[in-house]
């Protein structure tokens, strides 16, 4: 049992609708350029009593119903987020409760790369102890973003996405890689908040627990450290860039995407990508745009899926993923 | 290999920015197709090309609405002069 398979998937996003319209009247500029500089033409933001964990629960659940799994079933739960439920304890623990877990829990916190990292160690958990996971990416970053700040607001968007993983006698990863910068750190960042820097009232005056992005910064790191990764990903796996069936990337900004589909080779056609809809969810980005293409019945048995994600810090990581026929059959009721 | 020209700068990001044209002494804020993010991808492909060449986005750090392709082609040639 050195292998896996993807049983279920599913994503939560809140009801609320922030437009790329309104958010040009509140900044003062044009609709267009929001869009021409982002690909984004809206996302979706928490309202009152909707968090982190509580949209990591409805994504973990509709991926458990899925897979036809009670959450006593599952051995591990990992949770991505950048944007805890509160600093301590994890938002996996939270979660945890919510749904009624049986094993472990804890989190991964590698910005924008943590659903990819996450799926990294479901596999290498799942190697150790043949049992099924749960895998969750969910941010709520319209939280940790200053009303002001044009650059950072025009970005983000609050979602979850989630994925079961379960024991199976084939291994469809055909290659991965995983990779930091620690240099980076100052291109996007909270600075108030954690050891280094107290929260005070002077902190929160100054606005220090907001994120602060460096965009150019962020661009260039984004695609250089994410074309490396791809064909990284993609020489261990001895696959052509052409060849590749699905990409699906972390949604952060379309000219990053498109950027890197330029320079790796990978065919634009192959993109997933529903930016347009809800923004950088972040750690959310992949497995929401990985359970859209799947609910639309775009990925099919055998072909193969690139999972791609970038962060700050810097982060990256990639998976290429041979896709199981009749993974996510397992659902209650199906033949 | 040697620095691109002028010229050949302001053809770079016409390729990569879908401008039109781009003249050499129009401030770069000017030009309506060209933004930061067309002028980080041109960047990441000079990298590219010229490894050697300590070249980043500091380059743009200080751009206002007076700076000119010339003027960041002046910065280039001053990062390589071995180069000029």
């Amino acid at each position: 049992m050195n292998g896996f398979e993807i049983t279920g998937w599913g994503m939560a996003v809140p009801e609320r609708v922030v437009t790329s319209t309104q958010l040009a009247e509140r900044f003062g500029v044009d609709e267009q350029w929001v869009v021409s500089r982002c690909g984004i033409r809206e996302r979706r933001a928490v309202g009152p009593g909707q968090t982190t964990a509580s949209l990591a629960v409805e994504a973990g659940r509709r991926a458990l119903e899925r897979a036809g799994r009670e959450p006593g079933e599952i051995a591990h739960l990992i949770v991505a987020t950048a944007t805890p439920e509160q600093p301590s304890p994890a938002t996996s623990a939270f979660v945890h409760h919510d749904l009624g877990i049986a094993g472990s829990a804890h989190d991964v916190n590698s910005e924008c790369a943590g659903f990819v990292y996450g799926l990294v160690q479901a596999m290498g958990l799942l190697r150790m102890d043949p049992r099924p996971v749960l895998l969750i990416g969910s941010d709520t970053h319209t939280l940790t973003v200053d009303p002001a700040d044009k650059d950072l607001s025009i970005l983000v968007g609050d979602g979850a996405g989630a994925l079961v993983l379960e024991p199976s006698a084939d291994d469809p990863v055909l290659g991965w890689n995983l990779g930091a910068d620690g240099r980076c750190t100052g291109s996007l960042k909270v600075l108030a908040g954690g050891s280094r820097m107290p929260t005070t009232e002077d902190t929160v005056r100054q606005g220090l627990h907001y994120a602060r992005i460096n965009g150019n910064e962020i661009y260039l790191n984004a695609v250089r450290y994410t074309v490396r990764t791809v064909r990284e990903t993609l020489a261990a796996a001895k696959v052509e860039a052409p060849e590749v069936c699905h990409v699906v990337p972390h949604q952060a900004n379309i000219r990053i995407i498109n950027s890197i589909v330029s320079h790796t080779g990978l065919r634009p056609e192959a993109l997933v990508t529903n930016l347009d809809k809800y923004g950088n969810t972040a750690s959310a980005s992949i497995p929401i745009a990985l359970t859209e293409a799947l609910d639309a019945g775009r990925i099919h048995g055998g072909d193969t899926v690139l999972l791609a994600g970038f962060g700050a810090g810097m982060t990256w990581g990639s998976v290429l993923l041979e896709w199981g026929a009749g993974w996510g059959d397992n659902r209650k009721g199906s033949a | 290999m040697s620095l691109p020209t002028i010229e050949e700068l302001a053809t770079q990001l016409e390729a990569v920015s879908g401008a039109e044209k781009v003249e050499p002494d129009q401030p770069l804020q000017h030009i309506a197709d060209v933004d930061s993010l067309d002028l980080m991808e041109w960047l990441y492909g000079f990298q590219n090309a010229y490894p050697h060449i300590p070249a980043d986005e500091s380059l743009f750090a200080d751009i206002d609405d007076t700076t000119t392709l010339r003027v960041i082609h002046e910065r280039l040639l001053a990062l390589a002069p071995a180069q000029v």
